[in-house]
Formats: C-alpha cells, structure tokens, sequence
C-alpha cells in the first residue's frame, strides 16, 4: 500500500517509517510535518493510506482528517496518538482505526490490513468530543483542496444546491448545509435568514431600509443582506452584545 | 506531617488521642480539668456556701485525677498504637475510671483519717465509699467519652484533610504523566536504531526524571537539584521537538543552596511546552529568569512562554495547568505561609508564571 506518514516530531516519523521499511508490501510516499502539508501531499501523491498524528499545531489530526473525507476518493485514515483520554474513547465508540504511541510493528502491519476511510459521521463524532470546531473550510479544486480559515469568513450564502462562502479572497462553493455549519460554528457566526449565515464580528449595523425591512449590513458592503422576521429578534438580541 | 503517620496510615488508627506525654497536652487537660471543677462546684452552690472552698477541694481532687490519668495514658501509648480505635477507647476510659476510682477511695481514707481537717470533698466525710466512688466514676465516665468521641472526630478530619492532600498530589501526577511518559518512550524507540547513543542518555533522563516524581511530594531540595531535574526533562522534549524548543536560562545570580519544595519548576516548564511550544507551529523560546534580592532575602523565578492556542484535547489540559498551579500554591503556603507567592497570567504576547520565596538554606 501507497502510505503518507503526517506528524510535526521528525522522530515519530521517522519510526514509523522504519515499521515500514520491514514490511516489502508498504511504500511511503510521502511525509508530511502539519496538517496542511498532509492535504497538498495526499493531492499530490494519492496515499491509500494516511497515519495521520492527532496533536499537531495548527490544523490537528482531527481536523485535516475531516478535509480528507471531503474529497473524492478519500485515502484511508489511521489515526496515531501519544496519549488523548478523550480521542481514545471516541475511536473506540466509533470503530475508528487509530494506533498507540509507541507503535508496535505487529499492530501497525494489522491496522494497515484493515484500513478504512473514517466516515463523516464518525468523522463529526470524534470532533464533538474534543469540543473541537474545524479552524480552516476546505473548497474542492479538482483533486486538491483550498482552505479557507474560518476566521476570514464574511457570510455563507445558500442557494437552491449550493452554498457559497464569501471570505477575504473572494468567495467560493462549498458542499456543506447552512444548518450544519450554524451547529458548529454557532459561537462566532448568526443565522440571519433561511438561507445565510453571517459572522458576528462583521456585522456593522441592523436597520430597516427605504422599504421597512430589515437588513444586516456588513462591513465593506454597502447592500446589505435580507434579515427574516423569524431570526430578527435573535440577530438583534446578539450583534448588540457582540 | 510525620513520617511515621506517612508511610503507614493505618496505624494511626488506635492513635487518634493526642499524646499525652507531651507538655503542651498536659497544660490542655490540666486547664480542662478546671473547667470541670468550675462547672461541678457551680452545679452544687447554694447561697451562703463558701465558693472559692469548695472550688478548691474539687480542683485538687480533679487535678489528681486528672495527671494519674494522663500519666497512665502516656505510658500505655505505645500499645494504643497496634490496636484499632474501638479498643484504645475501651482502654483509655478504663485507666480514667480506675485512676478516679483509686484517687476517690485515697481521698475518702484521707478525710477519715484526720477528722480535723476541712473535708476534701463534699460527701467524702460523711457518705458511705461506694455511693461516694460510683457518683464520681459516673462523672468521669460522661466527661471522658465526650473527649474520646471529640477527640475521635478531630482526628477523623485531620485524616480526611491530610488523605485529600495526598490524593489531590497524586492526580496531579497522574494527570501531568501520560502525555509526556508515551511521547517519550516512542522518541526512545525511534532513536534506539538511529541513535543508540541519544536512547541510553534518553533512558537515563527519564529515569532521573521518574525517580524524582515518585519522592515525597512534601520534601524538599536545593534549587540547584530542581533547576538540574528541569533541565534534565528539557533535554528529553529536545530530542522530541528538535529545533522548535529553544530554553534561556538566566539565573546566574540565584544562591543554588537555597531550598524549594520538590517539583515546582519543573512541572512549571512542562506546563510552558505544553501549551506553549507544542501548539506554534516554528515552536518558540522559554525565558526562564532568576533574580535574589539579598537585603530582603527573596528569590523570584519567572517562567515565560509564548501565547499559543490550544491543541485538541486543550480544555482538559488547560485544567491541568490551573492544577499544576493550584498545587504549587498550597505547597508553598505549606512552606513558607505568607512570604512566598505564585502568580500566573498573560502578559502581552506571553504566559508568564512568578514564584516569589525567601531564600532559606536548611530545611
């Protein structure tokens, strides 16, 4: 099997890829030291597998694996940690694969046999234990992703199929559900309407235009987006404690 | 603390009396006994009787009763010790009812012997022995099961309060041990092939490392061992993190004599590459700074680490940290009450913790 190795310490690599190296049957590809390098390597390279570490600074283990299950043709995730109460319990609730530091050579050629790409759902669950929101939304190029950080997000806008994020960059499709992405980013970002989501930090005024319907106004866009009747006292109720 | 109570809790179990040997509770059960007499004589006052006569004549019966007692009881200490509380209690009422028996038949002799003097205790010249023998043993026997069951919840809380110590200390370890212990056995295995060298001095450290947690957690040591033991688990994270951890050490001017409770800056600078260096991901610099105020006689440590988000998993650790905190508090307060501090917080770009004690030589 194809495999792509991602954790930040070069030593945990770097024994791993020994592991490896005993067994004819596997070939590293790659390796990776973030999150981030994971998911440009796995475009680049098209691991079968990927070992992914879970504490990583920056984008965590976690995290990258979610962005991977978005892809087309996953690769299969095993994940490898030190020590993470919380994580443990979670693959095991959820049948995830996922490895023990310091990895034995017998568990590793097991795991590898039965590799299977971690679904959404358990995905999501493994997240909501750790309490963990994604930082970065990915947005598919063909094969590769491009990452979004959640904080450079304006608004998420629905419409009939798709929704779209409009961020710093620019804007962009993505495959997700508003209601979805309300639950998990609920903290920093307001429904303001059926069909948008805005973060909090950008809305600069809520008032009734030339017609008396309300509208939120962001910050460098002078047109302002549609506030419905039934999100109006919630958006009023927030943005002023914001 | 003593080290006898530390190292075998159950066998305080019969020694829940204070020691009676010692002069401090002597003075607290000779005043005690006053209070009795006070109490008894007020109880038979009637106008027109002579208050300080009798206070007198019952204080000197009491006090004897009182310091035969307390003497019986200092010398059966030792066997109180293998015996379980039921029967230490059992035992220690019986040495007061016969001390107060034996006091009470000696002071009836007295006042028949010498009908002259002014008796020593209402009753004792006129009534018959045994009525004047069972009416005081009655007394001594309330009196001394409400001390031994004040005594017996006193000692009860003391346990409590000292076993809710050492528990606190014990999770504390546990939860500062994981993480790290598993993370360093895999640098281990990782380096056992590539590095023999750096594995056997990896070994070496963590033993070191390990052996110090395991010591007392109420002992303490030089700072020069303390500041040695956090270099050593230093060295143990470099071979792991590499270049990402950089540490400045500026404590030149710290007397390395002066003594601090074991293990208080070590899991100081664990907590600053925890949650400093761990989460960044180019890593970062540790600034670990000493400075001796020799006119007051203080030293003040500061330990400072970059500002860094969180990693999964980081709330539970976070609560980690405030306990790594808290427990440094209590042990210092332990230490040194009042003249030593530990303060933590933000400070700009930085987390910065400062640990302020007097510089004391000896123990």
């Amino acid at each position: 099997m194809r495999v792509l190795i991602v954790d930040d310490e070069a030593l945990a690599r770097g024994r791993l890829q020994a592991l490896l190296a005993r067994d004819n049957s596997h070939e590293v590809v790659a390796e990776a030291d973030s999150g981030e390098s994971c998911l440009k390597l796995v475009a680049k390279h098209r691991p079968d597998v990927v070992l992914l570490d879970i504490r990583m600074p920056g984008m965590d283990g976690i995290e990258t694996a979610r962005h991977l299950a978005a892809l087309d043709d996953p690769p299969a995730v095993i994940f490898v940690t030190a020590y993470d109460a919380f994580a443990i319990e979670a693959f095991d609730a959820q049948a995830v694969g996922y490895l023990l530091k310091p990895v034995r050579g017998e568990r590793l050629a097991e795991a590898l046999r039965r590799a299977a790409r971690p679904t959404r759902p358990q995905l999501s669950a493994l997240g909501g234990k750790g309490g963990a929101r994604r930082r970065w939304i990915a947005t598919r190029l063909g094969d590769a992703l491009r990452l979004i950080p959640v904080d450079t997000i304006q608004y998420f806008q629905a419409d009939q199929k798709y929704v779209t994020v409009h961020h710093e960059g620019g804007a962009d499709l993505i495959d997700e559900s508003l209601k979805e992405l309300a639950a998990e980013f609920g903290d920093e970002f307001v429904r303001i309407h059926r069909n948008a989501l805005v973060a909090l930090k950008c809305v600069a005024a809520v008032e009734r235009d030339a017609q008396g319907r309300l509208r939120a106004y962001l910050e460098g866009r002078p047109d302002g987006l549609a506030v419905s009747r039934r999100y109006a006292p919630q958006v009023r109720k927030r943005v002023k404690k914001g | 603390m003593g080290s006898s109570e530390q190292s075998e809790p159950r066998r305080s179990d019969g020694l829940f009396l204070p020691d009676f040997c010692s002069a401090r509770v002597v003075l607290a059960v000779v005043l005690l006994a006053e209070l009795v007499a006070i109490l008894l004589t007020l109880a038979r006052y009637e106008a027109g009787e002579q208050f300080w006569d009798n206070l007198a004549r019952i204080s000197l019966f009491l006090l004897w009763c009182t310091l035969l007692s307390a003497g019986l009881l200092c010398a059966a200490r030792s066997s109180f010790a293998a015996r379980g509380p039921a029967a230490t209690s059992l035992a220690a009422l019986g040495i007061v009812l016969a001390s107060v028996a034996v006091v009470s038949a000696g002071a009836w002799w007295m006042g028949r012997a010498w009908q002259g003097l002014p008796a020593l205790l209402a009753g004792a010249d006129t009534g018959r022995l045994p009525v004047f023998m069972s009416t005081n043993m009655l007394i001594a026997a309330i009196v001394t099961g409400l001390l031994l069951r004040y005594f017996w919840v006193a000692a009860q809380w003391r346990r409590e309060v000292r076993e809710e110590a050492r528990s606190r200390i014990r999770a504390l370890q546990a939860r500062i041990r994981p993480h790290f212990l598993f993370n360093s056995m895999n640098t281990i295995a990782a380096l056992t092939r590539t590095d023999p060298k750096r594995a056997e001095e990896a070994v070496e450290d963590l033993s070191d490392l390990f052996r110090a947690s395991l010591s007392d957690a109420t002992s303490t040591v030089t700072l020069k061992e303390e500041l040695e033991l956090s270099r050593i688990y230093q060295r143990i994270e470099e071979h792991r993190l590499g270049d990402r951890l950089a540490v400045e050490w500026r404590i030149a001017s710290l007397p390395l004599r002066a003594r601090i409770p074991a293990l208080s800056v070590q899991p100081l600078l664990e907590n600053a590459i925890y949650h400093g260096i761990e989460p960044l991901q180019g890593g970062g610099t540790i600034v670990i700074e000493g400075s001796y105020d020799a006119a007051r006689g203080v030293i003040e440590l500061t330990i400072e680490n970059p500002l860094a988000e969180p990693l999964a998993g980081g709330a539970a650790r976070r609560e980690g940290n405030h306990m790594a905190l808290d427990n440094l508090r209590q042990r210092f307060a332990l230490a040194w009450g009042g003249r030593a501090s530990v303060q933590a917080g933000p400070s700009g770009q930085h987390y910065r913790v400062v640990l302020r004690f007097p510089a004391e030589v000896s123990a």
